[in-house]
């Protein structure tokens, strides 16, 4: 049988937060993937800071991520429970229509064979008891 | 203007990483201070710089145990790995100006408490960069992994380059009696391994070691009447674009610097400082911490066209007597890890004409130091 991929356990990393991270965990907390946007020349931001690399405001909006496409990807085995090993795909997720901005998360629920560069990926969620953290399956 | 010269080299002997035990990281660095001005012919009291790369070292306790008197420049070069070369730079600019006649660069490593394959674990711990963390993405392997896969994808190269650039190595090994690694490895074997972190294999991994290794910079001049033939800090840069700087956490790099090294900006001042093409370098030390980087510093470098590097070292460029003889001691993948420092020494010992797999008639010699966060670096070391 062909491995399928897994994500970490999130209860035990734990999530930092500061005021400008804190909305995009609001917003998973509700299940929507957000990303931040410049309210005065509308750059997309990553990660979420202070301050528009484009024009230095501070001023943000969060706005729905949209579609996501897989833009690169590895394979890595983790020690899991019982003796078993984790199979867990880092990779990073792409939003066309959000900038192109691009946040790592783990592929879930996948066979290995089917991991491929460009495919589409459908939004899940890995949760803990406080946080939801995106994760992402090709259907 | 005066110019900088190293002319002194030291180092302990290389471990495997914990068998440098039960020394301390300050015992390797003095080992290797007093060696490198053993070779240049000075006093250690004659040291009046020092310069490191990284980790925190301590100045005082390196003044203390070695009995420095006064030190009238002391800087710290930042970073991950990417800075490694920058101790040129720095060191350079204050024999230059003045602000010290003897400068010894310092870097080390010694892995006992902690391992650096997992070293970006706890740069990841931040609000900024724990996505990394709850994707699974706890090593520098595991990032540069991705970069790989996308070359892989954007350029068709192929396991096989990887392979190559590792085979080549061993060779360069084989003869190095320092080398930790020094068994040569066929394709098949190569194949056979599992995968760490796909695309790569643990032999596109570098050695896990300890070591620490010191350089002596002085003026040309005073350099001249040392112990040792002269080499001169031809160029050097640290620092790095914004582009590369989001690699590792963000990844949001323009697709074009994704599947890079990050270099080419750094590639632009050094040729510019020198005057000089990718043409004129006789050998190239490259910071090879895993195999596919040493591809993609080519394209950086100029040695090759951009996505080309895989059939480029495939027609055996990077092997003695190839286009760009790159390595030749072994490198970080099979002589020995110590986050940059090895290939400095390598140059150093190219452009004497010491060195093990001598590169004939070498005259100038390329250091790098990442691909790793910025800031990145590299130098041109030349004689003349």
């Amino acid at each position: 049988m062909a491995d399928i991929t897994s994500a970490p356990d999130v209860a035990e990393i734990g999530i930092p937060k500061d005021q400008w991270t804190e909305p995009f965990w609001q917003a998973t907390a509700l299940g929507e993937l957000t990303l931040p946007r410049c309210a005065s020349c509308e750059t997309y931001r990553w990660p979420p800071g202070p301050f528009c690399p484009s024009c230095r405001s501070q001023q943000v909006e969060w706005v729905p991520a949209g579609p996501a496409i897989l833009y690169s990807y590895t394979v890595v085995r983790q020690p899991a429970a019982g003796g078993e090993m984790k199979v867990i795909a880092p990779s990073l997720v792409e939003f066309p229509e959000a900038g192109g901005v691009r946040i790592v998360a783990a592929i879930v629920d996948t066979p290995l064979t089917s991991l491929a560069i460009g495919a589409a990926l459908t939004l899940r969620w890995n949760s803990s008891g406080e946080d939801n953290v995106p994760v992402f399956a090709i259907d | 203007m005066t110019k900088a010269a190293v002319a002194g080299v030291g180092s302990t002997p290389y471990y495997f990483r914990g068998e440098s035990a039960p020394q301390t990281i300050f015992e390797l660095i003095g080992k290797a201070v007093m060696a490198a001005a053993e070779d240049a012919g000075i006093a250690v009291t004659d040291i009046d710089g020092l310069v490191f790369y990284s980790y925190g070292f301590d100045a005082a306790l390196i003044v203390e145990q070695l009995g420095i008197p006064e030190l009238t420049f002391c800087a710290v070069v930042g970073g991950v790995g990417g800075g490694s070369a920058g101790v040129l730079d720095l060191a350079a600019m204050a024999v230059e100006t003045g602000r010290a006649k003897n400068v010894v660069c310092i870097g080390a490593c010694q892995q006992i408490d902690s391992r650096y394959g997992t070293s970006l674990a706890g740069l990841a711990t931040t609000p900024q960069g724990i996505l990394s963390l709850t994707a699974g993405l706890v090593g520098p392997g595991q990032s540069l992994a991705l970069v790989a896969q996308r070359h892989m994808h954007k350029y068709g190269t192929r396991r096989e380059a990887f392979a190559e650039v590792v085979m080549a190595s061993r060779e360069y090994a084989q003869t190095r009696p320092e080398a930790i690694r020094k068994r040569l490895i066929t394709l098949d074997e190569y194949f056979a391994a599992p995968l760490l972190a796909n695309p790569l294999s643990r032999y596109d991994f570098c050695i896990e070691s300890d070591a620490a290794l010191a350089f002596l910079v002085t003026s040309s001049e005073r350099a001249a009447d040392m112990r040792q033939r002269p080499v001169n800090i031809v160029a050097a840069a640290h620092g790095g674009s914004r582009d590369w700087g989001r690699a590792f956490f963000w990844l949001n790099m323009p697709d074009d610097v994704f599947a890079s090294a990050g270099a080419a900006s750094i590639a632009e001042r050094l040729y510019g400082q020198a005057g000089i093409s990718p043409d004129d370098i006789d050998v190239a030390l490259f910071y090879d911490h895993f195999s596919p980087l040493v591809i993609m510093q080519l394209e950086d470098y100029g040695f090759c066209k951009r996505g080309e590097g895989g059939p480029f070292v495939e027609g055996g460029a990077i092997r003695p007597g190839g286009a760009i003889p790159v390595n030749p001691h072994g490198g970080q993948l099979s002589e020995c890890y110590v986050i940059g420092m090895t290939q400095i020494r390598e140059a150093v010992e190219q452009l004497r004409g010491t060195a093990i797999n001598q590169v004939p008639d070498a005259k100038l010699a390329l250091v790098t130091g990442g691909p790793a966060p910025i800031p990145m670096s590299g130098a041109i070391l030349g004689v003349s």
